[in-house]
């Protein structure tokens, strides 16, 4: 699976950020603690409509995600 | 027994239930747009829901219809309870769906000040298979509604959750609290579990979440057609709750 990856300054300029009156950024990070950012095919014009439109800039690469939580989960 | 309106209420004029066009005027307002099939069915829903009283106990009620954001936030129900997206969410005339890890919708809704301890439920409607996601929830185990491994899990007021062996599959999942002592597991139109647990308190602070708290390992979600929030139902009611539900989604064609 294929995402943006941020710096944390980065993560942290879009974090919870509203792209769209009801969307907003959710990053998180992968097995090796890199940011990540997905994006759907939808997301992507109302992110370049946006004042975040350079987060469509962002280098990509491909997500491994960490191991599973143990369940149920608690947060 | 199940009612089914012989007055559909609603007709190219636009006429229909105040409820569903009060609905319709909200998703028109967030910049959505609904098809008219789409409409007719909700209008059905609204209809079928309140003959069958189903309506009062609901607190939110996303019907998840109009293939975007700003019309699948809306709550059927009411003004309250809108909710957003996180990033990566798909939205097709078949339901929503995030394709990416940790995505969920913030329904706005708090169990702490919005539900009863002894009369809650949350249930959804989804048409693919789920993936351990978890369906609603706000973070804490006295609040959620979750399949996973072959089982149904599911918890109100009380953070001793209940579960049941399950074929995780694409269905219509409810956790039930039907008293201060009662609570119920169902799926489609059967309680799979009634299990005795004594609610007392909602301890989350946080909104509950649709695909809450999903794992940056879980990415393959399910797809939703439905979702709601309110107070506990009866067993007739939570057997009609999923017959209605059903037949809107497949009158909308995307029946699990």
């Amino acid at each position: 699976m294929i995402g943006y990856t941020l710096t944390p300054e980065q993560k942290d300029l879009i974090q919870g950020q509203y792209y769209a009156p009801y969307q907003f950024f959710n990053c998180f990070k992968d097995i090796n603690d890199i940011w990540f950012l997905f994006l759907s095919d939808q997301d992507k014009p109302e992110v370049e409509a946006s004042e975040y439109a350079w987060v469509l800039d962002l280098p990509e690469a491909e997500y491994i995600p960490p191991p599973a939580p143990p369940f149920p989960p608690v947060i | 027994m199940f009612n089914i309106p012989s007055f559909m209420g609603f007709d190219k004029a636009g006429f229909g239930d105040p409820d569903a066009l009060a609905f319709f005027a909200r998703v028109t307002a967030a910049g959505g747009s609904l098809t008219t099939t789409e409409k007719a069915a909700v209008n059905t829903l609204v209809i079928t829901l309140k003959a069958n009283s189903l309506w009062t106990p609901m607190k939110a009620i996303y019907p998840m219809v109009g293939a975007s954001a700003a019309a699948c936030a809306q709550n059927l129900k009411s003004s309250s309870f809108t909710g957003t997206f996180s990033s990566g969410w798909t939205f097709a005339s078949t339901g929503v769906e995030s394709t990416a890890a940790n995505g969920y919708m913030d329904t706005q809704l708090r169990a702490s000040t919005s539900l009863s301890t002894s009369s809650a439920q949350l249930s959804v409607y989804i048409n693919t298979a789920p993936n351990g996601n978890q369906f609603l929830a706000h973070g804490t185990l006295d609040g959620f509604l979750q399949t996973n491994g072959g089982a149904i899990y599911g918890s109100l007021a009380t953070s001793s959750f209940s579960f049941v062996s399950n074929t995780d599959n694409a269905a219509f999942y409810m956790v039930n609290r039907q008293g201060a002592s009662t609570l119920k597991l169902i799926k489609n139109s059967s309680v799979q579990l009634t299990a005795t647990t004594t609610g007392t308190a909602y301890t989350s602070t946080q909104n509950i979440l649709l695909n809450a708290y999903t794992t940056t390992t879980f990415i393959n979600n399910c797809r939703y057609a439905f979702a709601s929030i309110g107070d506990g139902l009866t067993d007739t009611q939570s057997g009609n709750l999923y017959t209605a539900v059903h037949a809107f989604n497949t009158t909308l064609s995307r029946q699990n």
